[in-house]
């Protein structure tokens, strides 16, 4: 069932990204959103989780994109393990301007990550300054949205944790019940 | 007996005093006093009525123009929406019609496709179009528009393919300097424009000549048109010059796209 959520949250960012924001005209220099939702896995989620949610979106990416294939894979894995390390050596919780540092972090690593490949594989020898407007740009909009995005994660996680709690316990206790009157009844018989 | 005639005096003086009366209009005072002691309330009282009938009316009336309103803004509505569709079908009619010529003069097959994503980042330029194998697609195949050149199929799947445009970096186009000739390679800068790459600096390239495909690559047909020099540069210590394309397709307005077919390999795949 996680798996099913983490799956719809990361097409619908990937469809959100690839369709909608290029058309609309400040939205078309944002950052990639799944960013925002490797720093939510890497806070709160375990690995177990997170690492198979992580693969699958780097595979989609690369799939959409037309970078090199394994290149949105292992950002994401090193945003992930990135963030995992962050988190073992700071207590970041719902401090707003560290989850906010996170995401932008998580913007530039993908960026060095990006800008290195471009350098190895020769691609292109120099970078304009309409890349570097870029990189800001999408700065400014990781410090603006992804502590909301972190936000909206946690309190969408919440809410499914708990209709799922409610959901088994509902299930657990009708099956309780179907066992007592089916006892009560052999019982009666007996 | 006197009660009687004095029941008729008093009929016969009435009627002559009311008859008097009403020749010639006589006031004694006494009315205007009424008239003020009796007439504020008679005005509240009609203003009340008036205000509570006002109010009434304007309430229904209110209800009936907002209901109206309501109504009136739903339709226009509906109108706008309908007109922004009439405008959409319309834009989308001239878009295919310059499709459909430009399809006329190129000679070899193509297939018209729809522009359904972009690529997820900022730093590659790739389309998703929704074509694919099913249509004939292979990898490899040119993607161009009435302008000019768009870009090359990079990747297909049964019903959809990934073109990477000219203006990514990892794409590059064997092209001309259409007046003087001049040979190059353009290759994508992740903006929205190129670099002619490998243009000697003894050949003669200004600034407005027209560059297009030369054919060599084995991939763009010869004579498509790719854009137009923006700016040139030359330097005395290097052997080529820094030529900047801006090409004529705008690629924040790719909608739709026709991707060449090559012929025989289509005829392959059809015959097979």
């Amino acid at each position: 069932m996680i798996y099913c959520y983490y799956i719809s949250v990361c097409l619908i960012l990937v469809i959100l990204q690839t369709t909608i924001m290029p058309h609309l005209p400040l939205l078309n220099r944002c950052y990639d959103l799944l960013i925002p939702f490797i720093v939510y896995l890497g806070l709160s989620r375990p690995a177990r989780e997170s690492i198979p949610c992580v693969l699958f979106m780097g595979f989609i990416m690369d799939n959409l994109s037309g970078s090199p294939f394994g290149l949105y894979i292992t950002t994401y894995l090193w945003l992930y393990v990135g963030v995992r390390g962050i988190t073992k050596m700071l207590e970041v919780g719902k401090r707003l301007l560290i989850i906010a540092l996170l995401v932008v972090t998580g913007v530039l690593i993908e960026n060095f990550i990006f800008f290195a490949t471009f350098r190895i594989l020769g691609s292109q020898s120099q970078l304009t300054a309409e890349a570097y407007h870029q990189v800001v740009y999408q700065l400014i909009w990781a410090i603006g949205t992804g502590p909301l995005m972190l936000l909206l994660f946690r309190n969408m996680q919440r809410r499914l944790d708990v209709g799922l709690k409610g959901f088994f316990n509902h299930k657990d206790k009708r099956k309780i019940n179907l066992q007592a009157t089916a006892h009560g009844q052999i019982l009666k018989n007996r | 007996m006197v009660l009687i005639v004095g029941v008729i005096v008093l009929i016969a003086v009435n009627i002559i005093v009311i008859s008097i009366n009403s020749r010639r209009y006589t006031t004694f005072g006494f009315e205007r006093i009424a008239i003020s002691f009796v007439a504020p309330f008679q005005e509240l009282v009609t203003r009340s009525i008036d205000f509570i009938q006002g109010i009434w009316q304007h309430y229904f009336n209110l209800v009936t123009v907002s209901k109206e309103n309501y109504e009136l803004r739903k339709r226009l509505n509906q109108a706008m929406e309908e007109n922004n569709k009439w405008r959409e079908l319309e834009l989308a009619n001239n878009r295919l019609r310059d499709l459909l010529n430009f399809q006329k003069r190129i000679t070899k097959r193509v297939v018209a496709a729809e522009v359904i994503g972009k690529d997820p980042s900022a730093w590659f330029k790739t389309v998703i179009i929704d074509k694919g194998k099913a249509d004939g697609l292979t990898k490899g195949l040119p993607v161009v528009m009435p302008e000019g050149i768009a870009g090359q199929v990079i990747e297909v799947s049964n019903h959809y393919s990934k073109v990477m445009l000219i203006i990514d970096r990892n794409s590059a186009v064997d092209a001309l300097v259409q007046r003087s000739r001049a040979r190059g390679v353009i290759k994508g800068e992740s903006a929205d424009r190129c670099r002619l790459n490998y243009v000697l600096r003894k050949h003669d390239v200004r600034v407005g000549d027209t560059v297009v495909s030369s054919g060599l690559d084995d991939v763009y047909p010869k004579g498509l048109r790719i854009g137009r020099i923006s700016d040139v540069v030359k330097r005395n210590s290097e052997i080529f010059q820094e030529v900047t394309i801006t090409p004529f397709v705008d690629f924040e307005k790719l909608e739709e796209v026709l991707v060449v077919l090559d012929l025989q390999k289509h005829d392959l795949v059809s015959q097979q």
